[in-house]
């Protein structure tokens, strides 16, 4: 490979290193906020599901860069295929080990999104929790090879995203709508159109198991699944 | 078969659907949610040429969670 280093590079991988970790922990933290239904007041559902979606591929694009510079600057022997297998690079093993596992698992959490349609919901599911390794693994890589990973604000940024991280995971399982919950509407469209109409009492005298079913019976889906 | 010989209804599968309510509010002209936030969608055609309901239509399929609507062609008989 051809000799070429700059300073530039190497600030531009810092710095977009960071980004990168801050973004990560926003986009699931956002998942877990997608998964346990917030939002329909202030804020709709579906742009909460909105932001998670794009900020993922902002995250994945601060991650491009974040590798890219890292590959073309020749002060760290570190190549495109050491940057996705793990335990290949000649610098720092094992740390950069752990940045290329929390690669390889957000880019089979993003794969397995792009072809969400074509898995079952649990087995998407399954793969979309690796997203918690992927964060644990990017923090761990940004603490042990972060050439600001010891200056007092590098320090204030991962205890954030830990301690926001954390947070969210608590949120997530103690939080989590079983299916009871998640039959509540929480639209205000919805809230606008059955509260007057429907009073307490006859909701209740409605049963549970024979929800009034005004759609017909759906035709077999033309797309190939299962 | 021409495109405007054939008409196109939302449909939600049931068992893929969990209630999210992402529809809901993104097409908010043809879908209401029942008390428990599961969808009843409008029984209309979408009317191609009025785009809104259309669009706001492929929007609940792109934004839904489970992946549970897809735009149904039908064609028309006479």
């Amino acid at each position: 490979m051809i000799a070429f280093t700059t300073p530039y590079l190497w600030y531009t991988s810092r710095a977009t290193g960071v980004v990168a970790l801050v973004l990560l922990t926003a986009t699931v933290t956002l998942g877990t906020m997608v998964a346990t239904r917030v939002g329909g007041r202030a804020v709709g559902r579906f742009e909460i599901n909105e932001i998670h979606r794009s900020i993922s591929m902002i995250t994945m694009l601060f991650v491009a860069i974040h590798v890219l510079t890292t590959v073309v600057d020749s002060y760290v022997p570190i190549g495109v295929f050491s940057a996705l297998v793990p335990f290949t690079s000649d610098y720092r093993r094992l740390p950069v080990a752990v940045g290329t596992i929390a690669i390889d698992l957000m880019l089979a959490v993003w794969v397995s999104s792009m072809v969400k349609d074509r898995l079952r919901n649990a087995t998407w599911r399954y793969i979309h929790y690796l997203s918690w390794l992927s964060l644990a693994a990017a923090l761990l890589h940004g603490f042990t090879v972060g050439s600001d990973a010891h200056r007092l604000w590098m320090i204030v940024v991962q205890v954030a995203c830990l301690v926001v991280a954390i947070a969210a995971g608590l949120w997530r399982i103690t939080q989590r709508p079983d299916r009871a919950a998640g039959r509540t509407a929480h639209s205000p469209l919805s809230r606008a159109q059955t509260a007057p109409a429907t009073p307490a009492k006859a909701r209740t005298s409605v049963p549970r198991s024979e929800p009034p079913r005004r759609t017909p019976p759906p035709a077999p889906r033309p797309r190939g699944r299962r | 078969m021409k495109r405007r010989h054939e008409k196109l209804f939302l449909r939600v599968d049931p068992i893929l659907c969990d209630g999210f309510g992402h529809c809901a509010e993104l097409a908010p002209d043809i879908v209401d949610v029942d008390e428990w936030g599961y969808p009843i969608i409008k029984d209309a055609p979408l009317d191609a040429r009025r785009d809104a309901s259309l669009a706001s239509a492929n929007l609940a399929v792109r934004g839904c969670p489970r992946q549970a609507l897809w735009i149904e062609r039908i064609a028309n008989t006479n």
